[in-house]
């Protein structure tokens, strides 16, 4: 009997296989179309660091105290201030990140005293030589401004 | 025309041109649903940038194997290397001859209409062995040599299946086994036969669950590893067509021909209710690919002796002692 039972049940563990498959055929697609359509990064995505604009003045609050740059264990950040005048505040000039050497600890975004550091949604980062890992952050500011 | 198509000579020759664009049509088109069909299961899109929905893509493909260089391994047997792809390739198309696509279609409605099909159709293991022995390459060898094992285990359940119809029916004529399901298909009343013909057909066209001889995983690509170019797309041309040719004899023999159901044509034309019969088998057989794992060898020859053989031989007596008792 135990032949007539064994091919009952394996014909009915087929026809179970095929109901799991036949239903995924109706079920949407989960695949995205890269280039054409996107994402909404996650919140909790870490791309390299960014200059976070605040809302009540329009610009970031950056005053080159160089917390960060002393902070971050793979020493990937340089930056240079120089006084404004008219604002009577040092005020960040060049600030540059190898992305290429970082971690991505957040120890720079801890620790940052005006919170002005956060981490990017940019993740299309492929590049061709190893020199274009380097980012200037005051630029990449002013180009997201636009 | 009229007079042309009234002559016997010009009906199997315009016939013979109408195969032959078909059966590229039908490879291109079934290509391309086997790629639709595979990316929906798994949740994919599948083939989508040529043509509207990705329809002309494996026409493209087609051009891109037109193009490429043949290459002969070295040491191979030439001849046999060569004459392979057509030999896979040409009796595939025999069967159309005999193929009932509606009343007054087949190009020759000959009394052994079934015979015809069951016998090229064994050619195309041949033709595996010889393209499998001739490339010079184990792997392509040890395809060939699963392939001609494998056949031993689905022929014979896939005949004696068949048989039981032809008992109903006493006849091996294609045409008179349609008319013989006027009021009802014989699935229902020869459900076994049409399991056991069914899982068979899909051995015989090697593809999963029993794509042994393929075995992309174990074997490279089986039988036609060392063949490029269109030799290669002979191969698949003939793989497709032949899904094709196994889906229509199961139409035939179990699902009413050309006929609508208990009779019913409801004004659709014979050869409409064909090629939907045929299709929708044939989806099924792509279907079964993607959703079974490919059994082992023993596997294989165990089902088909303990299980697909006594199951069809059993039909077979039952049917027999049925028809003589009536």
């Amino acid at each position: 009997m135990g032949y007539f039972k064994d091919i009952l049940v394996g014909g009915w563990s087929l026809v179970k296989g095929l109901e799991v498959t036949i239903k995924r055929i109706y079920r949407p697609v989960v695949t995205l179309q890269y280039p054409r359509h996107r994402i909404e990064m996650s919140p909790s995505y870490r791309g390299h660091i960014e200059l976070k604009r605040f809302p009540d003045t329009g610009t970031h609050y950056c005053v080159a105290c160089g917390t960060c740059m002393r902070v971050c264990p793979s020493q990937v950040i340089k930056l240079q201030g120089e006084k404004d005048k008219a604002l009577d505040a040092k005020r960040v000039v060049h600030y540059y990140i190898d992305f290429s050497h970082c971690s991505l600890c957040g120890l720079c975004v801890e620790s940052c005293p005006m919170q002005t550091l956060t981490f990017s949604k940019e993740y299309e980062l492929a590049d061709e030589s190893r020199w274009d890992g380097v980012i200037d952050l005051v630029r990449y500011f002013e180009e997201s401004a636009r | 025309m009229e007079h042309i198509l009234s002559n016997e000579l010009g009906r199997l020759i315009v016939g013979l041109i109408v195969v032959l664009i078909f059966s590229q049509l039908n490879a291109l088109f079934l290509v391309w649903l086997e790629r639709k069909v595979a990316g929906h299961i798994q949740l994919r899109i599948g083939p989508k940038e040529v043509g509207p929905y990705g329809l002309l893509q494996t026409i493209v493909d087609g051009l891109k194997l037109v193009g490429k260089e043949l290459i002969t391994p070295k040491r191979a047997d030439r001849i046999l290397f060569i004459i392979a792809p057509v030999l896979v390739f040409v009796p595939v198309l025999v069967p159309f001859i005999v193929l009932p696509f509606s009343k007054s279609l087949p190009l020759n409605d000959m009394n052994v209409g079934l015979l015809v099909i069951f016998s090229f159709s064994t050619i195309n293991v041949l033709a595996i062995l010889i393209g499998g022995w001739g490339s010079n390459n184990k792997y392509a060898l040890l395809g060939a040599i699963r392939s001609v094992a494998q056949n031993i285990a689905y022929e014979i359940p896939l005949l004696l299946s068949v048989l039981s119809v032809v008992l109903m029916t006493k006849t091996l004529q294609m045409s008179k086994i349609v008319q013989a399901q006027g009021s009802y298909w014989f699935f229902l009343i020869q459900p076994i036969a049409a399991l056991t013909y069914f899982i068979c057909a899909t051995a015989e066209t090697n593809r999963a669950p029993f794509d042994i001889p393929e075995a992309e995983s174990e074997l490279v690509a089986g039988f036609h590893t060392e063949f490029s170019g269109m030799r290669f797309g002979l191969f698949f041309l003939a793989e497709y067509t032949n899904v094709f040719v196994v889906c229509a004899v199961a139409t035939t023999l179990f699902l009413g021909g050309w006929q609508g159901p208990f009779g019913f044509s409801l004004g659709i034309p014979g050869i409409i209710w064909f090629l939907a019969k045929t299709y929708l088998l044939v989806f099924v057989i792509m279907w079964f690919r993607w959703t079974f794992p490919r059994l082992r060898f023993d596997q294989l020859i165990s089902f088909s002796w303990k299980v697909l053989i006594p199951l069809a031989l059993a039909n077979l007596i039952i049917t027999a002692g049925v028809i003589k008792l009536i």
